[in-house]
């Protein structure tokens, strides 16, 4: 693979430092439809170049991808606001999907890519949604997510629950079938994946802790309405649904 | 047909947690009735299965639903799904009263239902993603639980080390997941279980035997869970979740380490060195988890590290090849400790009328005109100590088998509970009763009553859970050592016992007298180690404060970006 193609595609299958592009960018997008049009969009054109040439994916690659991956999860641990904790999650996963490049049918990655990508959507969409009713999606700031507004809390740890790769969601089959397709021939790289998937396990986990707990430290927030509890509920179903169905094809 | 029960069992706690949520804007409170009514149900479908499976009207079977979604109906799913059943439905009841004044009492049940399902699946897996997926959310769920007060950051705290730990655990059982699957190339866990026992050597990892490297896995996966030696530290400080959590907790989910050992025996019978590094971290998670519970000034805390006691216990009789013991300890200890959680209100009622503190003497025979008591001679104490258990012993190995003591096992086993019952007859004797003869004979008795239920009932368990005679003959050559190693560490253990006992004596008799000065600092060290729980959390916390400060650090030469 030519370098220069493996530099174009590293900007967005992210590959530190090409992946502080792909942050900044985030960050600078405020309107949450294009915040989510990056995040549908970004990986997939990384996965159009790759593809757009025959050749295999240097093993090298797979190493700088998994330190890219993990400097991220890393990094994620000590952040505060929600869009960066996205864009930083999406920057981890992404790397990985390196991994993939070389055995997984092209059409499969891209339903998989999307498949993990999309909690991070909805993490975009309620992160918008707390800048509406708080002024910022930052933790620390007010507490008490679950007592304030419960089902905008419960919709929010589901989806957290789902961008970390919990079972049933996408993610964790594709980290299963990372974990399988590099056991036997890297075990470093199956060391290292085991530990990102801890990292996220425990940012997931602070920042949920940051937003939901504690006495409500606001007065009177409106909380999500049924109709749009029912629209994440329905879209978090549906992922679960098209992750156990389309395991098949990955185990 | 009876067999697909299994599959309702699990799928009654499940529907019960959906109309709960759907339904509990409508009904208010009495919406946890349903909850209690699926459990009830779900118990009752369990007895039944175990009834016929008992009867001989049952055969092991798996229930293939796809690749990896398989259920596995076997003698030990039967047995813990009955044991889950009846733990959860006791937290149940008791939850309908003692939660009543709590907010989120719909999300408590419908949590606690989604707890049950999990365990039941996890019991009832039949294949290694099915395993995982529930092992995983036994995690996920039991973290919301002990968080069910979200207005209390301190909970949150401790339940994160929960689930971290729980994590941590996680992924050895995935890797020893995907080795099993590589190797055998199904998720089914009877035909790998099978495969392995045709070929035991056919696959190796590294250069490993593919059992010891699995067999390594799913032991350090058990450690995370039942809490054993360096990975503890989470247990004792879950104290801030409902007390009906803890009673779940303590009762049922941390014993899924004894269970996911069992669940792998056919791994373990393959495996020549495992099982002897399982007994060694169990035998150290005892012995600091009794020794920790000892120093503990609050009540809660000393019960964490007496559970992290028992469940040392558990896995030291795996490590030993006794597994259907372990399974019957798990049942008896959550039986027990549910027990002493769900009481321990009760116990805070009643110690405030009386604090159940033992008069000094000066003060009964003083102010109370009670006559002083007689104390019998200690060296006839010590030496019915020690004869006593060893007698009962030698008598119920005996009863059981003829050549119980050619296996190594039940020799280490008989070790502790001579020493568990010298110290009975010993606490016994210290408490200076009025009547100390009555107290001890009944002491005594007690005490065989249990040995003697212990050997039968797990031999009873034996026969149920690992019919095969070859089999667990298999298990305990799996986890015996060289003769001349074994008679060596049965030397020590015995020397050990006497010399703890010489010094206990040269104590007692000089109970008032001066010690050396550098006994005094000794056990100075000693206790400020003990009763800073060896530092452990210091560290830990350290650990993470640094991983946390690096993040940062990073983070901020990175311009966030």
């Amino acid at each position: 693979m030519p370098d220069i193609i493996i530099l174009l595609a590293g900007l967005f299958l992210p590959l530190f430092p090409l992946s502080m592009v792909f942050n900044a960018l985030f960050d600078r997008l405020q309107h949450v439809v294009l915040r989510c049009v990056l995040l549908i969009g970004w990986p997939h054109i990384g996965l159009a170049i790759i593809h757009s040439t025959d050749t295999n994916v240097p093993t090298w690659i797979i190493s700088w991808a998994l330190a890219t991956s993990l400097l991220y999860a890393l990094r994620m641990l000590a952040l505060r606001g929600v869009g960066q904790w996205n864009s930083f999650l999406a920057t981890s996963m992404w790397a990985m999907l390196w991994l993939t490049t070389t055995d997984m049918n092209q059409s499969m990655l891209h339903i998989y890519t999307f498949g993990v990508t999309a909690p991070l959507v909805l993490l975009a969409l309620l992160s918008a949604g707390l800048e509406k009713r708080f002024g910022a999606a930052y933790t620390g700031l007010y507490d008490g997510l679950a007592q304030s507004i419960p089902r905008f809390a419960g919709v929010l740890v589901v989806v957290i629950l789902a961008a970390i790769a919990t079972p049933l969601f996408p993610g964790f089959f594709i980290m299963l079938k990372l974990i399988m397709d590099t056991s036997l021939a890297m075990p470093a790289a199956t060391f290292a994946l085991l530990i990102i998937w801890l990292l996220w396990s425990w940012a997931g986990v602070r920042l949920l802790q940051g937003l939901i707990v504690g006495p409500a430290s606001q007065g009177e927030v409106a909380d999500l309405n049924l109709m749009s509890c029912w629209s994440y509920v329905i879209a978090l179903i549906a992922l679960m649904l098209s992750g156990i169905y389309l395991s098949g094809g990955l185990l | 047909m009876m067999s697909e029960l299994i599959l309702v069992i699990i799928l009654l706690p499940l529907l019960s947690a959906l109309f709960m949520h759907l339904l509990a804007g409508r009904l208010g409170r009495c919406v946890a009735r349903i909850s209690v009514a699926a459990t009830l149900l779900s118990t009752l479908f369990s007895g039944v299965l175990l009834w016929l499976s008992l009867s001989g009207d049952l055969v092991d079977k798996s229930i293939s639903i796809s690749p990896w979604t398989i259920l596995y109906f076997d003698s030990l799913s039967i047995l813990m799904a009955l044991v889950i059943g009846l733990i959860s439905l006791v937290v149940h009841i008791y939850s309908l009263r003692y939660m009543a004044e709590e907010s989120g009492y719909a999300r408590f049940f419908v949590l606690l239902d989604l707890m049950t399902a999990s365990l039941l699946l996890m019991v009832a897996a039949g294949d290694l993603i099915t395993l995982i997926i529930a092992w995983h959310f036994v995690g996920v769920f039991l973290y919301f639980l002990l968080g069910q007060d979200t207005r209390n950051p301190s909970a949150y705290r401790y339940a994160f080390w929960t689930l971290i730990t729980y994590r941590i655990g996680d992924l050895p059982l995935v890797l020893a997941a995907v080795l099993l699957f590589q190797a055998y190339g199904t998720w089914s866990l009877p035909i790998i279980f099978e495969q392995l026992n045709q070929a035991p050597n056919a696959h190796s990892v590294f250069g490993l035997p593919l059992p010891e490297v699995i067999g390594i896995l799913i032991a350090l996966a058990a450690f995370a869970r039942s809490a054993q030696f360096l990975l503890h530290t989470w247990l004792p400080y879950t104290m801030d979740g409902p007390t009906p959590v803890s009673a779940l907790m303590h009762a049922g989910i941390v014993n899924a380490g004894g269970f996911l050992i069992n669940r792998f025996a056919p791994v373990f019978a393959n495996t020549s060195d495992v099982l002897q590094w399982v007994f060694i971290v169990g035998f150290i998670s005892a012995i600091i988890g009794s020794v920790l519970m000892l120093v503990q000034n609050d009540i809660k805390k000393s019960l964490g590290y007496s559970t992290m006691g028992q469940m040392g216990f558990m896995i030291m009789e795996c490590g030993i090849g006794a597994f259907s013991l372990a399974i019957y300890h798990l049942i008896a200890h959550g039986v027990f400790k549910g027990t002493l959680f769900l009481s321990t209100g009760s116990v805070i009622h009643a110690a405030r009328k009386d604090d159940g503190v033992p008069k000094d003497e000066l003060y009964t025979f003083v102010v109370e005109k009670r006559p002083a008591i007689s104390r019998k001679p200690w060296l006839l104490m010590a030496a019915i100590t020690l004869a006593v258990p060893l007698a009962i012993l030698i008598a119920s190995h005996w009863l059981v088998a003829e050549d119980y003591f050619q296996k190594q096992g039940a020799i280490i086993l008989l070790f502790f509970g001579w020493i568990t019952g010298a110290q009975l007859i010993f606490a016994t004797y210290r408490t200076h009763a009025q009547n100390l003869w009555r107290l001890l004979i009944i002491s005594i008795l007690s005490f065989a009553v249990v040995i003697l239920g212990y050997i039968f009932i797990s031999h009873a368990f034996e026969v149920y859970l690992y019919p095969d005679a070859a089999f667990r003959e298999k298990l305990f050559v799996a986890a015996s050592i060289e003769k001349i190693r074994f008679d060596i560490l049965v030397g020590v253990i015995t020397l050990t016992i006497v010399l703890g006992w010489l010094v206990a004596y040269y104590f007692e008799r000089n109970r008032n007298g001066k010690h050396p000065k550098y006994t005094g600092r000794l056990w100075t060290m000693f206790y400020a180690l003990i009763s800073r729980e060896l530092y452990l959390t210091d560290l830990y916390s350290l650990l993470t404060r640094t991983i946390l400060s690096s993040a940062n650090k990073l983070n901020v030469w990175l311009r966030w970006n």
